[in-house]
């Protein structure tokens, strides 16, 4: 466990150092002034920008300025945007929340909806549940999400009138900032309508986490019933066939277990998908994410935002790439050292 | 299919060609692969059939239906937009953008991906580590981020948005050629051409890429899909093509603000969407098919 441990680390060291050399070099390649795009200050005046100089360490070579680049992230400093003035870090701090709120729900559901669909196509396997599944599957991984957004709206916000159509919650309800996760914020708050709010703001999450989650489901359906096959092809499934279990046995107690953890292997890599996704969601949606922020930002030509959402969001997708390697080890014996079995 | 055994002498076929024979099986592959070639024609044959120019307003019949609502009129056959512009034409236009500019995006980066991709499968040691980590990480970046940084560097506009696409669709086929390549060496009958003195180029040239095109095609029908999601994602948010352009992602952005009232501007581009996507993804699926019957004989 201790030689996985820090292999995921080194990964993730050598990781942030790629992405911190990508966004130190965006600075450069961004039009405009370097040490303005790196810092966002684009009001200030040239005594000012000669102590940011000093401060980025601007008349030494290269390394050292990247070192200092790195030395203000630490910090927590990653200069101020270049339209609303404030600091990134404040800016994506408000953000960010709202963004894990979407894509955390978003992966939940997919999971729990796309893995039972998934071994459902797998036990019926060439008949028709798994034709129609298939069907189903590769549809929804073709729509174009923009436009199930707004299909979505068309009909259950506009002529049903079921759901809201934007923001995160009704303006009605003042919710304190604590954790900036919209929904353990509500649970917090001493507000007297605290379980309107709650509802309401469930109301508001139900439609874009829909959208979102519609592919990446479709693509754990497809993962989840190739897993199974595969599964359900091994000896042990035999051995436990042989043995007179019945069908039902076998699969909930061998080839499910089995199953479920070849799919989480690859949830990870799914979930940069998925934020992809979420990120055009939130646009229509009016989602106050991160994505939507980094896409406003481009239309302004705000460089500065945009260096450090590339960073932040990054990094949330790669913590989250661990975590799940982590869960996946802490199920399969097999992953975390190998003299617990061959594979 | 039977083949009468008249004479002696044995006939392989090539590896493509029993990737057709397999291929062919299944009429819902077939079906995707006409849509397919279809889109392709129109794509080619676009300035020739429209019935009208893209751009071209009809202000005596804006916003008309499609024909088969009650106002419609069948000399629009889809209805027109905001600008009394005909729907179909744009449509039709609009494939050899969205379509058609796909793949070529897709080809050009799975040359350069390929060209990369062999050339790292030779090296070995600390720079193919370094090579494996870096592709891991830009892998790990959602694509449309990546893309977006990349028009942001290079500025909005369908050019500029179609060298992102590029870049960001080749760590994928840098990838995979990689371990395809690496995977051909280890056999043996790359042995027997090295015993006789072929060098490396020439293997990978003669005795490899034969034997790896189809997963590339197979890759590149997935690149594909992604391709044209990503391009009409960009001109949907407005940061690829231009509004006037017949780019299927920018018509339905400029159909946003009518949807309600003409909502056959929204419903039609994302179909055309749809529709392209599910073709590729179709062919795409039956190439794997293909391959891996093939691989199970």
């Amino acid at each position: 466990m201790l030689i996985f441990t820090l292999r995921r680390f080194n990964l993730f060291i050598f990781t942030m150092l790629l992405l911190t050399i990508l966004s130190f070099s965006l600075s450069f390649l961004f039009p405009g002034e370097q040490l303005i795009n790196l810092t966002g200050q684009i009001d200030a005046s040239p005594e000012q920008l000669a102590i940011l100089a000093d401060e980025y360490q601007q008349q030494s070579g290269l390394l050292s300025q990247y070192f200092s680049y790195l030395n203000h992230l630490f910090h927590g400093e990653m200069g101020y945007s270049m339209t609303s003035n404030l600091p990134i870090a404040t800016e994506v701090l408000n953000r960010l929340p709202a963004t894990i709120e979407l894509t955390c729900v978003a992966l939940l559901v997919a999971m729990f909806f796309g893995l039972p669909v998934g071994f459902c196509a797998a036990i019926y396997h060439r008949k028709l549940p798994d034709n129609l599944i298939l069907t189903i599957a590769m549809v929804g991984y073709s729509i174009p999400v923009f436009w199930l957004g707004l299909l979505a709206i068309l009909v259950f916000s506009i002529q049903l009138g079921w759901l809201p159509s934007a923001g995160q919650i009704s303006l009605l309800f003042e919710i304190e900032h604590v954790t900036g996760l919209q929904l353990i914020d509500i649970l917090l708050s001493d507000s007297p309508y605290k379980w309107q709010a709650f509802q309401d703001a469930t109301r508001h999450l139900i439609l874009p986490v829909i959208v979102v989650a519609l592919a990446p489901a479709t693509i754990f359906m497809r993962l989840a019933r190739s897993a199974m096959l595969e599964v359900l092809d091994t000896h042990y499934i035999k051995a436990a066939n042989a043995k007179g279990l019945t069908f039902s046995q076998i699969i909930y107690r061998h080839a499910m277990r089995n199953a479920v953890i070849k799919v989480i292997r690859d949830v990870g890599l799914q979930f940069a998908n998925l934020v992809t996704i979420a990120m055009v969601t939130e646009v229509i949606f009016s989602w106050p994410g991160i994505g939507r922020w980094l896409i406003e930002s481009i239309y302004q030509r705000d460089y500065t935002a945009i260096q450090g959402g590339l960073i932040v969001l990054s990094t949330f997708i790669f913590i989250v790439h661990i975590i799940i390697d982590f869960v996946y080890a802490a199920l399969n014996p097999l992953a975390r050292e190998p003299r617990n079995g061959k594979r | 299919m039977a083949r009468d055994k008249i004479y002696q002498e044995e006939e392989f076929p090539t590896p493509l060609m029993q990737l057709w024979h397999n291929f062919k099986q299944p009429p819902v592959v077939l079906i995707g692969f006409g849509c397919f070639l279809f889109l392709i024609v129109l794509a080619v044959l676009a300035n020739v059939i429209t019935p009208y120019s893209s751009v071209e307003n009809h202000l005596d019949h804006l916003l008309l239906p499609p024909a088969w609502s009650d106002d419609g009129d069948v000399s629009f056959l889809l209805g027109t937009d905001n600008l009394g512009r005909d729907m179909l034409s744009r449509l039709i236009q609009g494939t050899s953008l969205t379509f058609g500019l796909s793949i070529i995006v897709v080809i050009a980066s799975l040359a350069i991906g390929v060209v990369i991709g062999s050339l790292s499968a030779l090296t070995t040691g600390i720079k193919s580590s370094f090579l494996n980590h870096f592709l891991d990480v830009i892998l790990s970046i959602p694509s449309l981020l990546l893309a977006i940084i990349i028009v942001a560097i290079l500025g909005p506009g369908l050019e500029n948005t179609l060298w992102a696409i590029i870049m960001v669709l080749i760590p994928q086929f840098v990838h995979i050629t990689r371990n395809a390549v690496r995977e051909e060496f280890a056999k043996d009958y790359v042995l027997a051409s090295r015993l006789d003195g072929a060098s490396s180029i020439r293997i990978l040239r003669y005795s490899i890429f034969p034997n790896i095109i189809e997963k590339l095609i197979s890759q590149a029908t997935l690149a594909q899909s992604a391709a044209i999601l990503d391009i009409a994602a960009l001109g949907f948010l407005g940061l690829g093509a231009p509004i006037p352009m017949p780019e299927w992602g920018a018509m339905l952005a400029n159909g946003v603000d009518l949807f309600y009232i003409a909502p056959w501007t929204v419903y039609l581009p994302g179909l055309a969407i749809l529709f392209s996507v599910v073709a590729t993804n179709l062919v795409g699926e039956g190439m794997r098919h293909a391959l891996k019957v093939r691989k199970e004989n």
